[in-house]
């Protein structure tokens, strides 16, 4: 397990600060203060409406955050469409549901964004895909459609569609837990491999087995705030927070 | 002992009629009844129209009304007015060429390999120019027939085929316009789909026939009939946009989160991501809103066009078939009959094949 | 001044304001150029011609009408006339509707037959069409002197005379609310009552009801009694026309047959998928808790597919009102065609086409907003059903 040095530098690849988040008068994320190392993962878990899915979604603007700063990779997240577009490139999101196309097919589901987004020609965004599909272990589906892949299948899909648009950055929102118990562990296989290639990686997920193999930086989150912060083997063995042990026991109890 | 399954005995001819119609009172009350009224009206029915029916136009019209039965010599002596108006009696077969081109046209895009959006556009932009090409003449060695002399079955398929060509992206366009995130643009367009959906749409084909030459330059009012497709597409693409709205719903937000994330533009998503899989959930309704369109084109008659019903009136008219009107309206009602009742039945087909789709 | 542009609140700003600000332009440029080229025409713009007398007659109109009335009591008769020939209509279509409907849904393999076959043939053939056979159909019957008679009933070319109390104005309106109310107070009873209450008991409320009342409109006619007249007008042949009695004329007659006709069709289909969408299960369960068939229809089926098929059964009503609109074609004044006609005679053709869009969008929100309070008076409580 590589482990990278947390800390400031001057170019990380995400730093969020003094973040704020209304939805109406629900004040949804608290003045997040967050700064991601190139290389570095992090796995953010927390109970349920603690704002993670949120704060993450604000990293690739699906959410439009009310205050505070987002800087990626050096650009500033705000209302510059051109900047939103550039980050956009470089961010990777894989979502709890998959969200396949299900109208294409696996291949055409991968290419499609390389195609018409980095204007690839065919046959390169092609290699790219089947490359990446050879990563995630089903070259063989290519050509099938996501209803006839299972659940599991489907995510690796999924990853290797983000990947294929070789982002600098790779956000996941509980990508197994929408996933059959059984399945589960191919898709965490697939994302330790990508991790321990090097990737910078925010999980936010339940599965903390996957958090103490490859995680640099455990955070939890809880009310809209980052309650505590610490490299796994701090995070879980001893814990300074009241609330984070209360909710460890609750998630590692069954 | 091995226990052998042998199936119950299958009950008797007898046994099951009796089971399906007469199983109590009620139900034998029931069975005799409609039996009763279906007997009779076929009968009827197939005295008229067959049995005691005229087909020769070997006496007259005079030798037809005398007839107990339905007169069909008058389909026989009146079909080109019907079907063609007042087109010139030597071109009448390009107005016949140009209806097959607009069932060729239909049939093709009801078969699924044409189901994207450049094969639709290139059917139905290929169709209508020959149509037209057809119609108009002034090209290829054709006669020039200006659209005053339009008419019947082929002024009635015209302007149901540029009724749908003119409102479908219309349609597509208020429906995006309505889901915007901006609330002045979707409110706005939610006020215009509203209120052309509130109004009968004689009104607003009479509004565009009469009313809007007055409120457009003059160089802007172009023919009555284009004013009128106008008007009818406008109609349209009002009860359309609704249903694609209807079908965009049901696409699940993520598709669209997952095309953001993956930095695909707007354009990009709607058309790629989104309108695929809307339209494909809008379909049954889509057909049938082109099914109601089509009977709706009778309405121009009322805005003085000659079109398929106007030149049934004609062909009857006051003159010496004026009894024959059950006859005539007998046959535009066949004619609407199967264009209508195969569009339909086509949309239950998909409907039900679609049902089966999903899990 | 680029990167403002790219700034994505200064865009939908932008977006925002040019597109209500075009269409606003779109508008004014046409009503400016309406007024100048009417103007042209001596025409001038306002309301004042409401009060000016119109000089032509309507076809049909239940309240007293002549060619010196203003325009504006012209514009209310049309109204009524649409309002009137739509609830005719409707009330016909649901009958029929609702008949086809049940043999659409019944056990009975003929009656499901004859159902579909209804439905299918009429609903393929464009209103309009039957519309014109059925104005056909009665202008070719016999005229007045060789007039068909039935009961006092003379059906002829020129409508259907029917024997007519001869009553006042005023006992005529009473003696009709008496008769809605007739068929009103078994259902409002109904509603009412529990089911602890015997059914012999919970009928001969409503029957009783349904007595008083048409009862009282029988009392309202005799005394509303127009003096040096009979009761009942019959209507005879004097000369080459015919005098007395109630005309239903051919326009009216075509019109309410063939809505009826295609609106029933429509309705058929409605009833059918009202039905169909009443969960196996609860059905299975009435049963299974030893109700006859009948009971389960009244009581659970019957009530269950009422309520899904009410918004739909609205959307019906909305489009069969605004199909009276096919009047003009046979020449019946509906709202539409005294529009159509003041534009013609007046020319103040902004204002009518002003007036014809208020009065539809009226009574569609009318018609809209009474049947969202039925349907959120009877919708089923609550959100947590599943499946």
């Amino acid at each position: 397990m590589i482990s990278a040095n947390p800390g400031q530098s001057s170019n990380p690849a995400v730093r969020i600060e003094n973040l704020d988040k209304y939805y109406g008068t629900f004040h949804a994320l608290r003045h997040v203060n967050l700064s991601v190392e190139r290389g570095e993962r992090i796995v953010v878990c927390g109970p349920s409406g603690s704002g993670k899915s949120t704060m993450i979604r604000c990293i690739n603007r699906l959410e439009q955050h009310n205050g505070g700063r987002i800087t990626v990779l050096g650009t500033e997240l705000n209302d510059d469409v051109g900047n939103i577009d550039e980050i956009r490139r470089e961010v990777g999101m894989v979502f709890q549901h998959f969200n396949l196309f299900p109208h294409m097919t696996v291949l055409d589901n991968c290419m499609l964004a390389p195609m018409i987004v980095r204007k690839q020609p065919r046959a390169e965004a092609e290699a790219t895909a089947r490359r990446y599909l050879e990563k995630v272990r089903i070259p063989e589906q290519a050509l099938k459609f996501p209803g006839q892949l299972s659940g599991g299948q489907q995510q690796r899909v999924a990853i290797a569609r983000a990947l294929c648009m070789q982002p600098q950055i790779m956000l996941f929102d509980e990508p197994t837990s929408a996933l059959d118990p059984e399945m589960i562990s191919e898709v965490l296989d697939v994302m330790v491999t990508l991790a321990s290639e090097g990737m910078t990686m925010i999980c936010v997920t339940h599965e903390m087995g996957f958090a103490r193999r490859v995680a640099d930086r455990v955070i939890f989150m809880d009310g809209g705030e980052i309650v505590e912060e610490a490299p796994p083997e701090e995070f879980f063995a001893s814990s300074r927070n009241e609330r984070t042990r209360q909710f460890l026991s609750q998630v590692l109890g069954h | 002992m091995e226990m052998v399954v042998v199936a119950p005995p299958a009950p008797g001819r007898i046994e099951d009629l009796r089971r399906r119609f007469l199983a109590t009172p009620l139900q034998a009350l029931l069975s005799l009844v409609s039996l009763a009224i279906m007997v009779f009206l076929a009968w009827k029915l197939l005295n008229w129209a067959i049995f005691s029916a005229v087909f020769t136009t070997s006496g007259g019209p005079e030798a037809c009304q005398a007839a107990a039965g339905a007169c069909w010599s008058v389909i026989a002596a009146r079909w080109r007015i019907i079907l063609f108006g007042l087109y010139p009696f030597e071109e009448q077969w390009r107005s016949a060429l140009a209806c097959v081109t607009v069932v060729v046209m239909t049939v093709l895009s009801c078969i699924p390999a044409f189901w994207t959006g450049r094969r639709i556009a290139l059917v139905w932009g290929a169709g209508t120019a020959l149509y037209y090409v057809l119609m108009k003449g002034g090209v290829l060695g054709l006669a020039y027939v200006g659209e005053e002399a339009w008419g019947g079955l082929a002024l009635t398929l015209f302007i149901f085929v540029t009724t749908c060509l003119i409102g479908f992206p219309l349609a597509i366009c208020l429906a995006l316009l309505r889901r915007s995130e901006l609330p002045w643009i979707s409110r706005t367009t939610g006020i215009v789909i509203d209120s052309v959906r509130s109004l009968p749409l004689i009104s607003i084909l009479f509004t565009f026939a009469i009313v809007l030459p007055f409120a457009l330059p003059q160089w802007l009012a172009g023919d009555k009939l284009y004013r009128v497709i106008l008007g009818s597409a406008l109609f349209f693409s009002a009860y359309q946009a609704e249903i694609v709205r209807g079908g965009m719903q049901g696409v699940p937000s993520g598709q669209e989160e997952a095309a953001m994330a993956l930095g695909m533009s707007y354009w990009q998503r709607i058309g790629r991501i989104l309108l695929p899989q809307a339209m494909r959930n809008a379909l049954p309704a889509t057909i049938n809103q082109f099914v109601i369109s089509f009977k709706e084109t009778s309405l121009v008659v009322i805005v003085g066009f000659f079109e398929i019903l106007a030149s049934g009136n004609a062909a009857y008219g006051t003159g010496e078939w004026r009894f024959a009107y059950v006859e005539v309206y007998a046959f535009i009602a066949f004619i609407y009959f199967v264009f209508v009742f195969s569009l339909s039945r086509y949309g239950a087909f998909l409907e039900r094949r679609m049902s089966v789709g999903e899990r | 001044m680029s990167s403002l542009l790219r700034n994505q609140k200064v865009r939908n700003t932008l977006l925002q304001v040019l597109f209500v600000g075009s269409i606003a332009a779109l508008v004014l440029a046409g009503v400016a150029i309406a007024r100048r080229n009417l103007a042209e025409q001596g025409i001038t713009s306002g309301f004042d011609f409401l009060h000016k007398s119109t000089g032509w007659d309507v076809s049909f109109s239940l309240l007293p009408a002549t060619a010196n009335d203003p325009y504006w009591w012209f514009f209310l008769i049309g109204i009524i006339n649409t309002l009137f020939l739509g609830s005719v209509g409707l009330m016909l279509a649901t009958t029929v509707g609702t008949i086809v409907g049940l043999a659409r849904t019944s056990s009975n393999e003929l009656a499901r037959l004859l159902g579909r076959t209804y439905v299918d043939i009429f609903r393929n053939i464009p209103l309009i069409l039957q519309v014109f056979f059925w104005y056909a159909l009665i202008t070719h019957l016999p005229p007045p002197r060789s007039a068909h008679e039935a009961w006092g009933m003379l059906l002829t070319s020129r409508g259907l005379y029917i024997p007519f109390p001869n009553v006042g104005g005023v006992a005529m309106a009473l003696a009709l609310a008496a008769l809605i109310a007739a068929v009103a107070l078994p259902v409002w009873l109904g509603r009412t009552s529990h089911l602890s209450q015997p059914v012999g008991e919970r009928l001969i409320i409503q029957l009783a009801g349904t007595a008083a009342a048409l009862a009282c409109a029988a009392l309202i006619l005799i005394v509303g009694r127009l003096p040096d007249a009979p009761l009942i007008d019959f209507p005879a042949l004097q000369g080459l026309n015919l005098r007395g009695g109630l005309r239903i004329p051919p326009e009216f007659s075509a019109l309410a047959i063939a809505i009826a006709i295609y609106g029933g069709s429509y309705i058929a289909e409605i009833v059918r998928g009202g039905f169909k969408s009443v969960g196996k299960g609860q059905v299975e369960a009435a049963l299974s808790l030893g109700l006859s068939p009948w009971r389960v229809f009244t009581l659970v089926k019957l009530p269950l597919a009422l309520r899904a098929m009410l918004p739909i059964l609205a959307n019906q009503y909305v489009w069969l009102i605004k199909a009276t609109t096919m009047g003009i074609a046979v020449g019946f004044t509906d709202f539409f065609m005294i529009v159509a006609l003041t534009i013609n005679h007046s020319g103040q053709t902004l204002e009518a086409i002003g007036i014809l869009m208020a009065g539809f969008l009226t009574i569609n929100l009318s018609l809209a907003a009474v049947f969202n309070r039925i349907n959120k008076a009877i919708a089923l409580k609550g959100n947590q059903l599943r499946g």
